[in-house]
């Protein structure tokens, strides 16, 4: 018997060992299989805004496993979206460059444009099916200047721990929101939600009110159409919105003093949640990506480190809305004199993997279709597709975008009324 | 004990893997302390590298800031306006890649010496948005430091630059407002990381970043990431807040190095050292440590030390278990050795005691019945007989000691093979009578007499085959010995066929494997009854091999015993002339058939005319019919032992019913003194032993014919001696004693010199005829006899020099002899001295005399 068992034990073992062989052949199927020759050498020069790039030089490690003498040299270009046309232009051009969207169709960043490389151009062999489509966004003659590496979007950090402790659940709708709200402050919280409140840009209003606009303007061109012109008219299309974030600030969710003792949008707010005594507070996804690195810097959370996740706030009893925005995106130098090295970096970063692995690195929303990856952003992933907004699909410009956070935060903040905001449409200014 | 030994055999090795483990333990860590060395003084060498860079770099910089310096001064002593400025330095700017800007702080706004990009006339340039010159309080006054910008985006051709700056004044010429600006002299990156590399080959991999005193970079190699030094060193180096404090303190402020990941996770060494006239910038030198590891071939050392040590250990191993084999044989030997002296201690002294009890004990017999002549002469001849068995066991064990060491020699001489069968017969006659045992002796196709050999080894080898042959036979039983003539593959020498044969006891198959090995004898109650030293064999055996011969030996117990002797020897110069008898009829009568046909041949071949008779009767009818025809033989040879009617019989027949007067001759095997008396009252008119020999047949048979032959000796007839003087050298009275008492006996006279010396003296003193001869003992005082014979022959009288010299000494080899010969002697005797030998010697003196 004994022997019959051992029998089938080691058959078990010899099937399990050769399924694992045959995945793991799966695997190394899909893996990157360098295209150039190996041992080639030269420098990959990538240029950005960011003081460095941290998540960059990482995955960039990750390609010299195949090119071991290829290296990246990344460049902080100065006053970048202003300058990196003349960088093209000159003689210290780099061969990847950060770009954005938001640049088509204007003149002063047209050199931004014009020197891309079409990346869907299918002999590149990018694997552009792994980005969400409403952040893959082509130029109006069908060209893809750029590929976003990174998204962001707006939500909301949760400390996990102290949601476990008071024994809640982490809102889902914005009715579970005003009540944990509450149960949080009668359980001696001062702040359940605190947010960003000195200026408009990336406030508490703007980041809780911004999805839930787009969801009501997303399906009506025609409101888009009037918003993007400005016109006075389309003042009504934010009435909605704005009655939400009025509802809100008479919700007692959060304490508009505390929140004013936040100094800016990026440490200070992420200093004042590691304090660990507010159990949700709001940011956009660039600010998440700061977390990781703050955490030794404060004192209460090395003293009391805390669990944490970012999710979406639920601004309506449907349900929160994912609002999906490309946060950088690539485009390849077509007059690079490293093109070929440049390409097959971006075939080798294109990739569910690549994309997913820097994007942890970095902290930020992956640009990829399975958020799993990342535990962070884990709860984006649930959200329903029908709910993920993008303003660049929706065809929302800045400039529209900037009278809604004119207004909500003029309206939260007891500045204007509601009708004095919707009248002001087009007219408000930072 | 085997354990004991196997336990200190485990010790021994593992001492000596333990030693060769300490020699590769000590080879690993010197060479990892070398490595370890090499390394630290690489590091050494890197880090003064990076000092030196920080050198190069502090002059570079503070040349740039220089000419920064001097377009300030210039432009400050001479109120210029921004355009003023801008022109001023274009003028005198003429590097290619480098610009400079004139800034009014108010604005920051101003003019470029080189255009925008892509224009050619727009030299407009604003650091509004660059947040560069937004606070300038780092700028000092112009001369006192270099200031020099972080690296930036230039907004004139998007290169990214560093700028040597300093403070001016510009003039507003039309309100004559005075302007604080700053002038930046601009150059590219590319320019400088042209020139800013490590000068050595070896540290191709090797960067170099310079560092403000809050870690960022002013100048960023690619190795270094991040966009602070201390963030990088953080990112990639577990450390705690204290300890990178307090490393970045020491960055900061003084020289050195420390050992860091870098963003691959590979070691670095990381030197840095403060730029001089710099406001606390560092500069930092990261090399992967790798790079500084100077590859010896450790490996490679320790692979062939290794081997060497296993290769030295295993022969060495190899080495001291042959050793310990050899030493273990060597003592099994010496073991085996010392057992055999006392085996060969406790033989000799039952073999000495033995003879010697009977020598002492029949002596005290004789002394007291003195008056019983017969008891007294039996006793007389019994100490003889004891004397010659110890004589020769001394010989056989001198003899076996000079064998196994080597020493036993050789010493040829001419001799007669005649004469030694003679003597063999002679000496083993004695024991075959004793004990009544057949004895026949064949000799055959002997045509050279004379050979070239060392006849002493040769008797011995003879006499103790056939005397070990009659010992080992019980009475009753039959010897006989074949010796013949064959032809040799030696060149100039003939093969000597010995073989005698036996009935007697035999040996096993056992004995047989170890019977040539000293004192080895056969377990037998029979044997042990039988007188040997056990040295016999042994001493043959070596004797035949020494000759460069063969013996072999066929042997079943209890029914006898065939040795063969098989001998090339050299042939003599010297052979006896022609021997032919003059024509006569011979009649030749025996019982043995070989013998028959070996004298027929033999006497054929002298010249005979032969017939032969196998028994008496029939030889008495051959006689008669001859008789009765008139036609005598001249000579009839009658052998003794015959059936029918024995030799005597039938020569006692023939003078008796025949009447002839026919020279008889008898001959035996047996010793003719027996039965000389019967035999001459029989009517036998001589003897001949047997075998007989070619030239015994032609010179007896001569003598009974009345014709002299070459040899012929007078035997008992020493009337030829009487009247003889001899001189003999002998220091030992009792000696002297002796040998004047034999001598005289057989009327010779003698005279003694006590030493070499007064027997040289004395020759040298006589009158010429007065000694015959002289004895000359070897060993004596004053002047031994080899001097004395030395100088004897160096005597100028001829008669006195010439005159014969016989050594007489108890040193008896051969080796003795040669010496003695060499020395000018003419013979020797060894002691103790055998008269008959002593008397044969002196006849062949005096033949070889006359």
């Amino acid at each position: 018997m004994k022997k019959i068992l051992c029998l089938l034990l080691s058959a078990v073992m010899m099937l399990s060992l050769a399924s694992c062989n045959a995945g793991k052949k799966g695997a190394s199927d899909k893996a990157f299989k360098p295209s150039m020759d190996t041992s080639a050498s030269g420098n990959i020069k990538i240029g950005g805004g960011y003081e460095n790039f941290e998540a960059l030089e990482a995955e960039f490690e990750r390609f010299n496993v195949y090119y071991p003498n290829v290296k990246l040299v990344y460049t902080k270009i100065d006053d970048y979206n202003n300058m990196i046309g003349t960088v093209l232009n000159g003689n210290d051009a780099p061969d990847i460059y950060v770009n954005y969207s938001w640049m088509y169709g204007r003149e002063q960043y047209k050199a931004s444009i014009d020197h891309a490389e079409n990346l869907a151009d299918p002999s590149l062999g990018l694997d552009l099916k792994c980005i969400r489509s409403n952040i893959i966004l082509k130029t109006d003659d069908g060209t893809l200047p750029m590929v976003p590496v990174f998204a962001n979007t707006y939500g909301m950090l949760v400390n996990q721990t102290l949601f476990e402790k008071e024994g809640l659940k982490v809102p889902t709708t914005y009715k579970d929101l005003v009540k944990v709200c509450s149960a949080f402050r009668e359980k001696g919280y001062k702040n359940p939600l605190m947010g960003f409140t000195k200026k408009e840009t990336t406030s508490i209003f703007t980041l809780t009110v911004y999805p839930f606009f787009c969801e009501s303007v997303a399906n009506n061109a025609e409101a888009v159409k009037k918003l993007n012109s400005l016109d006075a008219s389309a003042g009504e299309y934010m009435r909605p919105s704005l009655e939400k974030i009025k509802q809100f600030t008479s919700d007692g969710c959060f304490d508009i003093n505390s929140c004013n003792e936040i100094e800016n949008n990026y440490d200070a707010v992420i200093m004042r949640f590691f304090k660990g005594d507010v159990p949700m507070m709001t940011c956009s996804g660039d600010t998440v990506s700061g977390t990781k690195k703050r955490e030794s810097r404060s004192e209460e959370f090395i003293a009391n480190p805390f669990k944490y996740t970012f999710v979406p706030v639920p601004f309506s009893d449907e349900g929160a809305v994912f609002l999906d925005m490309p946060n950088l995106q690539f485009s390849v130098n077509k007059d690079s004199k490293n093109l070929k090295m440049a390409n097959e970096f971006m075939r080798f970063l294109i990739t569910q993997r690549e994309l997913s692995e820097m994007a942890q690195n970095k902290g930020l929303v992956s640009p990829t279709k399975d958020l799993s990856f990342n535990s962070m952003y884990a709860a984006f992933g649930k959200i329903p597709e029908k709910r993920i907004f993008s303003p660049e699909v929706i065809g929302i410009t800045d400039d529209a975008v900037i009278q809604l956070r004119q207004a909500s935060y003029r309206v939260a903040t007891g500045q204007m009324t509601i009708d004095e905001a919707v009248a002001s449409y087009g007219k408000l200014e930072q | 004990m085997e354990s004991t030994k196997s336990l200190k055999k485990f010790i021994i090795i593992f001492v000596n893997v333990i030693i060769m483990a300490a020699i590769l333990v000590f080879v690993v860590l010197y060479t990892r302390f070398e490595s370890r060395d090499s390394f630290r003084r690489q590091i050494e060498n890197f880090e003064n590298t990076t000092i030196t860079m920080e050198r190069v770099t502090a002059n570079y910089l503070e040349g740039e800031q220089r000419i920064c310096d001097v377009w300030a001064q210039y432009i400050n002593g001479r109120e210029m306006s921004v355009k003023e400025a801008a022109e001023y330095i274009r003028a005198s700017h003429v590097l290619e890649h480098t610009s400079a800007h004139v800034i009014e702080l108010d604005s920051l706004t101003g003019l470029s010496t080189r255009p925008r990009l892509g224009t050619t006339d727009d030299y407009a340039v604003s650091y509004e948005r660059l947040n560069l010159l937004n606070d300038v309080k780092w700028i000092d006054e112009i001369g006192k430091s270099v200031n020099i910008t972080r690296a930036y985006t230039n907004p004139m051709n998007g290169e990214q630059s560093l700028a040597f700056c300093n403070k001016v004044f510009l003039y507003d010429k039309v309100s004559g407002a005075k302007k604080a600006a700053v002038l930046l002299r601009v150059i590219p990156i590319s320019e400088l990381e042209k020139k800013w590399v490590f000068p050595q080959t070896e540290l191709v991999n090797a960067e170099i970043s310079m560092i403000d005193a809050n870690g960022d970079y002013i100048l960023k190699g690619y190795g270094f990431k991040n966009s602070s030094f201390f963030e990088f060193y953080k990112s990639y180096n577990a450390t705690d807040p204290e300890s990178s404090r307090k490393l970045f303190d020491s960055i900061t402020s003084s020289t050195g190095f420390v050992s860091m990941t870098d963003s691959h996770g590979q070691e670095c060494i990381l030197a840095y050292t403060p730029v001089t006239d710099t406001d606390g910038w560092t500069m930092l030198g990261l090399v992967p440590s790798k790079d500084l590891i100077i590859k010896k071939e450790n490996r490679a050392l320790f692979i062939v030390v290794s081997a060497g040590l296993l290769i030295l250990f295993i022969s060495d191993l190899i080495y001291v278990l042959y050793f310990n084999k050899r030493l273990q044989i060597t003592a099994r030997k010496a073991e085996s050795a010392n057992k055999a002296k006392t085996d060969f201690l406790s033989t000799m002294s039952h073999d000495i005691r033995t003879p010697m009890n009977a020598i002492i004990g029949l002596t005290a017999i004789a002394e007291k019945n003195t008056a019983d002549e017969e008891s007294t002469k039996e006793s007389l001849r019994k100490i003889s007989l004891a004397g010659n068995h110890l004589l020769t066991l001394i010989n056989d064990i001198l003899d076996i000691s000079k064998v196994e060491s080597g020493k036993l020699k050789l010493s040829p001489l001419t001799f007669s093979i005649v004469e030694t069968v003679e003597n063999l017969v002679n000496i083993s006659q004695p024991m075959i009578k004793e004990k009544n045992i057949e004895f026949s002796f064949h000799i055959n196709q002997f045509e050279k007499e004379y050979l070239y050999t060392d006849q002493l080894r040769l008797n011995q080898i003879y006499i103790n085959i056939l005397s070990n042959a009659v010992k080992y036979t019980e009475p009753g039983g039959s010897v006989s010995v074949d010796l013949r003539e064959e032809r040799s593959d030696v060149q100039g020498s003939i093969r000597l066929i010995y073989v005698v044969s036996d009935t007697g006891i035999g040996m096993s198959p056992e004995f047989m494997e170890t019977m040539y090995t000293p004192f080895s004898r056969q377990v037998d109650s029979r044997v042990n009854s039988i007188q040997g030293t056990g040295l016999g064999l042994a001493i043959t055996k070596q004797m035949v091999e020494l000759l460069g011969g063969t013996i072999d030996c066929q042997s079943e117990q209890g029914k006898g015993t065939t040795f063969t002797v098989a001998l090339d020897i050299p042939l003599a110069d010297r052979q006896r002339d022609d021997m032919k008898l003059d024509p006569i009829d011979v009649l030749i009568v025996d019982d043995d058939e070989t013998m028959l046909n070996t004298a027929v041949d033999t006497l054929s071949s002298l010249g005979a005319t032969v017939e032969q008779a196998t028994g008496g009767l029939e030889a008495l009818g051959m006689i008669e019919h001859r008789h009765q025809s008139g036609k005598d033989y001249n000579v009839i040879i009658v052998d003794w032992k015959m059936p029918e009617i024995d030799g005597l019989e039938t020569i006692r027949r023939i003078r008796s019913v025949i009447e002839t007067k026919i020279p008889i001759l008898l001959i035996s095997a047996y010793d003719w003194s027996d039965i000389e008396d019967k035999a001459k009252a029989a009517g036998a008119n001589g003897f001949v032993s047997k075998p007989l020999f070619r030239s015994t047949l032609y010179d007896k048979i001569n003598n009974l014919t009345g014709k002299e032959s070459g040899s012929g000796e007078p035997e008992e007839d020493y009337s030829d001696l009487k009247g003889l003087n001899i001189l003999v050298a002998e220091d030992n009275d009792i000696n002297w004693e002796i040998i004047s008492a034999m001598l005289s006996m057989f009327g010779i006279t003698t005279e003694r010199a006590e030493n070499g010396r007064i027997c040289v003296d004395m020759i040298s003193s006589a009158e010429e005829g007065r000694y015959a001869l002289v004895f000359m003992d070897v060993q004596m005082p004053e002047m031994n006899g080899l001097d004395a014979t030395r100088a004897i022959r160096k005597l100028d009288n001829p008669w006195a020099a010439s005159i014969p010299i016989v050594a007489m000494t108890a040193d008896a080899f051969s080796e003795n002899i040669t010496a003695c010969l060499d020395a000018g002697m003419n013979g020797h005797i060894a002691k103790p001295v055998d008269i008959k030998l002593v008397i044969k010697e002196i006849r062949r003196i005096k033949e070889e005399r006359r």
